[in-house]
């Protein structure tokens, strides 16, 4: 592979150009209109405008993408997360244009990309799979009677759904009518698709998931686990590797069902098993992603794998290295997503500019960020800025140098989430490792995760605007020498601070 | 140096004074000594009674900050005494000819305009030098200079009346 084209943006485009050039690679990226001087395109040897702002018009433009891949003379397509990366059809216009789709092959994208066949394939595997959930349904009394043959507490769940859209729980027989009608709308207009089913509801889960890799020879291999329990809105925020209940018992168990299931399509690359783990130990497949994760740094900083050139070596033909199957995590690491949202205020999503980026340093902290100071942080785009994951030779050392580096980090120009995590290394339920997928916005609505008042007492910005002030009063006046008299100020002097003073008076614009 | 802060809606009474290479700060009544350092940018580390905090401090220009500290963002209003007054009393006398005074002890470095000057609302009239610092006093109004009281060189006490604007 001599050039690889990366069609995606943001953090994890420049998480691949940098593997890339480890690999004397050259990186090709796209780019809209708006990402024209983002970190991927400053990174890369070469970048490409695809459309405008709008994901429809650029990052998602298929036939435009295979046409540029061929044009450029790239070798691959590296797919990220989200867009095109698990989307069996771009696989295939890929293949049948001759350049090597980095991903499994288009017809284990499908078939994992459909929760129903999945369950089905996974289940003939011998995986163990949440009760319910065989069909698709057609209407509302099929759901009832589904519903009733289950017991409640029911899920709804999108066939063709991820990242919790046309999810909904249904905890008695009378809320389903709506529940039904809101999920498959949902559906519809998140997926094209409104076809919905039904499964039994795990109550206080724990979300688990285990990285598989897979090469053209056919072996399989678990990288073992990642914990991925703080969630809101069925969107992962915080993960870590190993997860803090788990027993080599249970992962030798978890990591064998996750190759049988990659196994049962033939899996070659990077792909996440996803489980739930009830309160009694119980597992029960979920669904495959057939992409590189989100979190998937927490995995390479506990076995020191780098998946994304494990990915490459395997597009390449490579055969994985024998080692890695029976590889045991080697101490913690912990993810926390860098959302630009208000945590306090619904999540709701905070545009705005970059005005001021300070990441972390120092021991154990890795910064995978896809926005520099001046970035314009729009509404086109997922408002995930970048994750921070920190490791530590236990899960002790990891939060403490989690809280550590929270405390170094400083981003201004928009809200962001790491507030929440600074409140949640408060927490004893998260430091103690007791998790479970409703935590979250659970302890969000109790308020037990609020804002904890910095220094009581002390009046920190009374006193900084008050120094700020008197500097600024001062040091205009010290243009004037001291002991003469305004009849002297020579004009130059006097030109400027009028300039001064205009600036000054113009107002509305902040400046340092 | 005297300052009114308003602070989420509270008005806070500030006196501000340079100590040995730092500052004094007495927000209503509790004194602070506070050490303060330019950390790049619009950063700030204030050592205050020694215990280190970060800040970083936008300005409008026209006396309104913008300080984020670790408990969030906080826009401040700084007045002097004076325009604080003025600002609380413009309701009730609307225009009219307003005497400027010294806020605090010092001796007039330089005049910036004349005798029947028109000034804007925030021009500069005179220097005073106070604590070997010089401050600049403002017109908070915008009007005619009908009477200049003081020449440079000449020392005043705080609350001496210093020139007088006419906002008709």
């Amino acid at each position: 592979m001599d050039r690889v084209l990366v069609v995606n943006r943001g953090e994890i485009a420049v998480r691949v150009v940098r593997a890339l050039r480890e690999l004397n690679i050259r990186s090709a990226v796209v780019y809209s209109t708006v990402d024209r001087a983002e970190l991927p395109v400053l990174l890369a040897d070469e970048a490409y405008w695809i459309g405008e702002a709008s994901a429809s018009s650029s990052y998602l433009k298929a036939q435009e993408i295979v046409d540029l891949a061929k044009e450029i003379g790239a070798d691959a397509i590296h797919p990220g997360y989200g867009f095109l990366s698990e989307n069996a059809a771009f696989a295939g216009s890929c293949q049948e244009a001759g350049i090597t789709f980095i991903g499994p092959t288009p017809e284990a994208i499908a078939s994992m990309g459909s929760k129903i066949e999945s369950r089905r394939l996974v289940r003939a595997a011998g995986v163990p799979v949440v009760p319910g959930g065989d069909d698709s349904l057609p209407d509302l009394t099929a759901a009832e009677r589904e519903a009733e043959k289950i017991g409640y507490p029911v899920m709804l769940k999108a066939t063709a759904g991820g990242g919790g859209k046309g999810m909904r729980l249904v905890r008695s027989a009378d809320q389903l009518a709506s529940a039904f009608r809101a999920a498959r709308s949902e559906a519809e207009a998140s997926f094209g698709d409104d076809a919905v089913y039904l499964e039994k509801f795990v109550e206080g889960p724990r979300h688990i998931e285990i990285q598989i890799l897979g090469d053209l020879a056919g072996n399989v291999f678990s990288l073992g686990e990642r914990e991925c329990s703080l969630q809101r809105r069925h969107q992962k925020v915080v993960e870590e590797a190993p997860s803090p209940i788990m027993t080599s018992e249970l992962r030798r168990r978890m990591g064998e069902a996750a190759v049988d299931a990659a196994r049962s399509v033939g899996y070659t690359g990077a792909g996440t098993v996803e489980f739930l783990l009830d309160r009694h130990g119980d597992f029960y497949f979920l669904e495959v992603n057939t992409r590189l994760q989100v979190e998937h740094p927490v995995t390479e900083l506990v076995t020191g794998v780098d998946l994304v050139e494990a990915q490459l070596r395997i597009a390449q033909g490579e055969d994985l290295d024998p080692n890695w199957e029976s590889m045991l995590p080697s101490g913690h690491a912990i993810e926390v997503r860098v959302y630009a949202e208000d945590p306090y205020r619904g999540f709701a999503p905070s545009p705005g500019t970059i005005d001021l980026l300070r990441l972390p340093e120092g021991p154990g902290v890795r910064n995978d960020f896809g926005v520099r100071e001046g970035s314009q942080v729009t509404i086109n785009y997922d408002p995930m800025l970048g994750k921070l994951i920190v490791w530590g030779r236990n899960r002790d050392q990891a939060l403490r140098r989690l809280g550590r580096a929270l405390h170094e980090l400083r981003i201004e120009g928009v809200q962001t989430t790491a507030s929440l995590y600074r409140e949640l290394l408060r927490d004893p339920d998260f430091c103690a490792g007791r998790l479970d997928i409703e935590m979250l916005e659970r302890k969000i609505q109790s308020g037990e995760l609020d804002p904890t008042p910095g220094d009581q007492g002390l009046p920190l910005g009374a006193i900084a605007a008050a120094i700020e002030h008197f500097e600024r009063v001062t040091q205009r006046a010290v243009s004037f020498p001291a002991g003469r008299e305004g009849s002297s100020v020579s004009g130059s002097r006097l030109r400027w601070r009028e300039q001064a003073r205009r600036e000054a008076l113009r107002g509305g614009s902040w400046s340092l | 140096m005297e300052l009114v802060i308003l602070d989420r809606g509270v008005e806070r009474h500030v006196l501000i004074e340079r100590v040995r290479g730092g500052y004094r700060v007495e927000v209503d009544g509790v004194s602070h000594e506070v050490d303060q350092a330019r950390a790049g940018g619009r950063l700030r580390s204030l050592l205050i009674e020694g215990r280190q905090h970060e800040v970083s401090v936008l300005s409008d220009g026209n006396g309104r900050y913008r300080v984020v500290g670790t408990a969030g963002e906080e826009v401040l209003e700084v007045r002097d005494p004076l325009t604080h007054l003025a600002q609380a009393g413009a309701d009730a006398a609307a225009t009219g000819v307003k005497a400027v005074t010294a806020y605090m002890p010092g001796r007039v470095v330089a005049l910036l305009v004349s005798e029947g000057d028109l000034v804007e609302a925030g021009q500069g009239v005179l220097v005073l030098e106070a604590m070997k610092m010089e401050n600049e006093i403002r017109s908070e109004v915008a009007g005619v200079v009908s009477q200049i009281l003081v020449e440079p060189g000449q020392s005043v006490e705080g609350g001496d009346p210093l020139f007088e604007i006419n906002d008709d």
